[in-house]
């Protein structure tokens, strides 16, 4: 046997599992299994044909099924990323591949994320192998538009129909961001988010001609109309305190916005106003630094605190470098949790509660069709955990990534002696 | 009074601990005490009691994880770790910790950071780390662009970390000296620096440079790059050479001899006194960098970044240079584009020296958990490292490439009792430091809510308080 194709794996029943031709029976026994009602010890679950045949303790293993058997393992329902560019970029820095904004475009709400995606690109599969099975795309604001555009949800499948909602949500960046797009103040922002919303509720009538709108042409005004309709949700990224108030007012003005704050690292000062006025907000909860003026409130308990007010929230990862950072989509959470929020809270916000935003129910773990699965080495909210199998749809999904193969080939168990572009 | 008794002692045992051949007890080239230390530093350790943490899973950072230990801490230093009783002469009145099962470990180091130099809030204004005149500015010292105030400072020990180094940015070829800090309250950065660190220089390969010189006068390839490392190695070699002429002449040398800032830097990396800090990413641009410190016989210290180090390993180890790296950063510029979740123990394996760092005030609280992250990769794809060998990432190694493992970075007998107690294992996404100490003194501690606090954090940020409230608490009182 040739050399070069012995690598030696002590942690072979991952490997293993993982290149076999997806088989789809297994019985996975003693896991910690993630349902309705919260983690249960001890669990075996029996797949059969795409479909959880049977949950409960103590299952005899069917004769002739693949046993997947481990104290530690945990069977949860698949990550939910509620913030990220994936798809839209190779590599940030190199604006040929990066379609994450349009500095020069004249377009703004109308720009489709969909357009741009690309499901092939490498960060997918990347990110598929570390438990993520959805995310929410989000192209970024740019030039003096403070719209980034239309954003769209998909699967980590990296199949060409992977998206599932190509119209998910506007993104809209008030705060700092928004008042540098916008001219230069946070007034000017806001003049041009209120012309535009009447733009999008006077659309079709007020436009005799495409440039007739106060701040939006045509196809920007159409594309903004299902959101001030409150048809999709509004992102809008905004983190200080008073900014947060100034949603809330124009939420009171356009009473029918689903509006979904984006940062929100000063929300705990308004956590009661947030919850009152059904805000839902997207943090990051290792944000504890003032790293922006509109950020001097951060800290760590910003999470805690919105939980206690009983605001809606999800759990991201905000920091910078995010387009390869859905992977560590549980470390931020299990940080929640470090900090005091429970368990049970922290998962969910990375998982059904951003789902059910967007009309897409990530199902608990139970008997029928699998619809998300993963089964992962440990907890899932614990940095040094790991998927051992993924499955998206109903479908067995591969744990190869172009990550995994660069791994493969320079591991220093490897102990081929050819070049390493033979490996 | 007291306190200076205590730092003298503390002096004492410092040189009596001092290993037989260590670099510091070697005599210095003739050099002018001015120009050794225009900014000298003035870090005094806090006043501490003699402390001995009982009960405590230790994980020294020489590899070694002990699961009922004990930690004896005088003056400072350590005196005695281990399963052992209290060393002679050790106070029976000492401050007792009973740790009660939980980890201890020595205090973190992150080498490669820009608080203070890209403080928060990231403003124009606080901008310091890149000095982007040109490609070779050696002769700027990150110290200069570093404000104490940065509340990342604060946050970052919170995170565990003891020790930083401060480093210019990656504009330029060669960027400028680096600076080794305790993460100690202080008014000034003097006040902060690491008393008697090895100076450090940034350089950076690839991207950077040539992107932000491109179109102002080069280099604009990496084909620049390299002839821009090289002749400035030459002009270095000349100018110690004079430098050495004139130190020979004696008495004359001020009137035959000018300080050139830039070049003395480059002169004292040749002469083996200051160490090599290098920006840089690619496999192959890593190897020609090797080859360019055996040309002008100087040496790298530890390349920083490193996301490709995985693929040369073997070759970093045998030119005994270090890698300091993300856990899981790729993709954000196309040097990058290879990187793997398991570099760290990649290179750890092939025999080479292995560091996390974080580049980054955020991940800098953290660095624990981007070590279990990358260790339980590397332990995925069939290494077999253990936990307590795993530890040495995070404190003994960058203690290491910085010049600084005889006084910090392990839990060994005679070093600062720099440490951290952990509310669970370290490796865990859940574990918090509760209490940290550096020379032995209490600097953070999570129940009491000892922590510093920036002048920037005062009096905003916070909900205001109520003036109602507090009169009518005033009024129930009278």
């Amino acid at each position: 046997m040739s050399k070069r194709f012995q690598i030696l794996l002590t942690a072979a029943s991952a490997a293993l599992l993982s290149t076999q031709a997806f088989a789809q029976d297994l019985f996975i026994q003693d896991a910690t299994v993630v349902t309705a009602v919260g983690q249960q010890a001890d669990t075996d679950i029996v797949i059969r044909g795409g479909q959880i045949a049977q949950i409960g303790s103590d299952l005899a293993a069917p004769e002739g099924m693949d046993v997947l058997d481990g104290a530690g393992q945990w069977v949860t329902p698949g990550l939910f990323s509620s913030f990220s560019t994936l798809g839209l970029v190779d590599v940030a820095a190199e604006s040929s591949t990066n379609d994450m904004s349009a500095s020069e475009a004249d377009t703004s709400v109308s720009e489709r994320a969909v357009d741009s995606f690309n499901p092939r690109t490498a960060h997918i599969a990347n990110t598929r192998r570390r438990g993520v099975t959805h995310a929410v795309v989000s192209p970024s604001p740019s030039g003096d538009s403070i719209f980034a555009g239309i954003g769209l949800i998909t699967t980590t499948t990296g199949n060409f129909e992977s998206v599932v909602n190509d119209s998910a949500f506007v993104h809209v960046a008030l705060g700092e961001t928004g008042s540098s797009r916008a001219g230069g103040s946070r007034s000017a922002a806001l003049a041009q988010l209120r012309a535009a919303f009447d733009d999008a509720q006077g659309y079709p009538s007020r436009y005799r001609s495409p440039t007739d709108g106060d701040a939006l042409s045509r196809q920007d005004a159409a594309a903004l109309a299902p959101a001030v309709r409150g048809e999709v949700p509004m992102i809008i990224a905004a983190s200080r305190a008073s900014d947060l108030l100034g949603i809330i007012r124009l939420k009171e003005e356009y009473p029918a916005l689903d509006i979904i704050v984006l940062g929100a690292t000063e929300g705990w000062q308004v956590a009661d106003e947030l919850a009152a006025a059904n805000i839902k907000v997207i943090l990051d909860p290792v944000q504890d630094l003032p790293s922006k003026f509109e950020d001097l409130g951060a800290r760590y308990e910003n999470v805690l605190l919105l939980d206690e007010a009983g605001v809606d929230y999800a759990i991201s990862n905000l920091t910078s470098f995010r387009v390869t950072k859905p992977t560590a989509l549980g470390q931020h959470a299990g940080n929640a949790v470090g900090n005091g929020l429970s368990w049970d809270k922290a998962f969910t916000a990375i998982t059904s509660t951003p789902a059910g935003w967007f009309d897409l129910p990530i199902s608990d773990v139970a008997t029928g069709p699998i619809t998300n699965l993963v089964v992962w080495d440990g907890d899932p909210l614990e940095a040094t955990s790991a998927p051992l199998k993924v499955w998206i749809d109903g479908k067995e999904q591969s744990l190869e990534s172009r990550q995994s193969l660069l791994r493969d080939r320079y591991n220093p168990l490897n102990e081929s002696d050819m070049p390493h572009k033979y490996r | 009074m007291k306190k200076r008794l205590l730092l003298l002692s503390a002096a004492a045992l410092l040189m009596a601990c001092e290993p037989a051949g260590s670099d510091k007890t070697e005599a210095k080239p003739d050099k002018d005490a001015a120009v050794e230390n225009a900014f000298p530093s003035t870090y005094a350790p806090l006043a501490s009691e003699p402390t001995v943490i009982t009960n405590a899973q230790l994980i020294d950072g020489t590899g070694n994880e002990i699961t009922t230990g004990s930690l004896y801490i005088q003056d400072g230093r350590i005196v005695a770790v281990g399963a052992g009783e209290a060393p002679e002469g050790f106070p029976s009145e000492a401050e007792t910790i009973d740790a009660q099962g939980r980890f201890v470990t020595p205090g973190i180091i992150d080498i490669h950071s820009h608080l203070g130099n890209y403080a928060s809030p990231g403003v124009n204004a606080h901008s310091d780390g890149n000095e982007v005149t040109s490609p070779i500015t050696s002769e700027v010292d990150a110290e200069h662009g570093v404000w104490p105030q940065d509340p990342g400072f604060d946050e970052a020990l919170q995170g565990g970390i003891t020790t930083l180094h401060i480093l210019p940015g990656s504009a330029n070829l060669f960027g400028g000296k680096g600076v080794t800090l305790r993460n100690i309250a202080s008014r000034t950065v003097q006040g902060m620096k690491f008393p008697d660190a090895p100076e450090t220089l940034k350089m950076a390969c690839g991207e950077n440079p040539k992107r932000v010189y491109g179109d102002k006068g080069g280099p604009g390839s990496r084909m620049g790059n390299v002839a821009g490392y090289r002749k400035n190695w030459i002009r270095a070699a000349e100018y110690r050479d004079k430098r050495n002429e004139a130190a020979e002449k004696g008495g004359d040398k001020e009137k035959d001899f000018t300080r050139d800032l830039q070049l003395e830097t480059l002169a004292d990396v040749l002469d083996g006194e200051i160490l090599v800090q290098m920006h840089c990413y690619r496999a192959d641009e890593m190897v020609q960098i090797l080859d360019i410190a055996k040309e002008f016989d100087y040496k790298v210290t530890t390349f920083h970044h490193a996301v490709e180090a995985y693929k040369i390993g073997d070759i970093l180890a045998e030119n005994g240079t270090c890698a300091a790296m993300w856990a899981d950063w790729y993709a954000f510029k196309m040097e990058s584009y290879d990187g793997i979740r398991e570099n760290v123990p990649f290179v750890h394996a092939a025999g080479a020296c292995a560091m996390i760092h974080s580049d980054d005030d955020n991940n800098i609280q953290r660095l624990n958990q981007e070590v279990a992250k990358t260790w339980a990769d590397g332990n995925r794809a069939g290494l077999n490292i253990p936990k307590a060998e795993a530890w040495k990432w995070l404190s003994t190694n960058p203690a290491k490439a910085l010049g600084i493992l005889d006084e910090t970075g392990t839990l060994e007998v005679g070093k600062r009792a720099d440490v951290v107690l952990w509310s669970a294992d370290p490796f865990s996404t859940y574990a918090r430091p509760e209490t940290v100490m550096i020379d032995g003194a209490t600097v953070f501690d999570r129940a009491s809510g000892l922590k510093p606090k920036s002048d920037f954090r005062l009096g905003q940020g916070e909900a205001p308080a109520s003036m109602t409230q507090e009169t009518s608490n005033a009024g129930d009182e009278l």
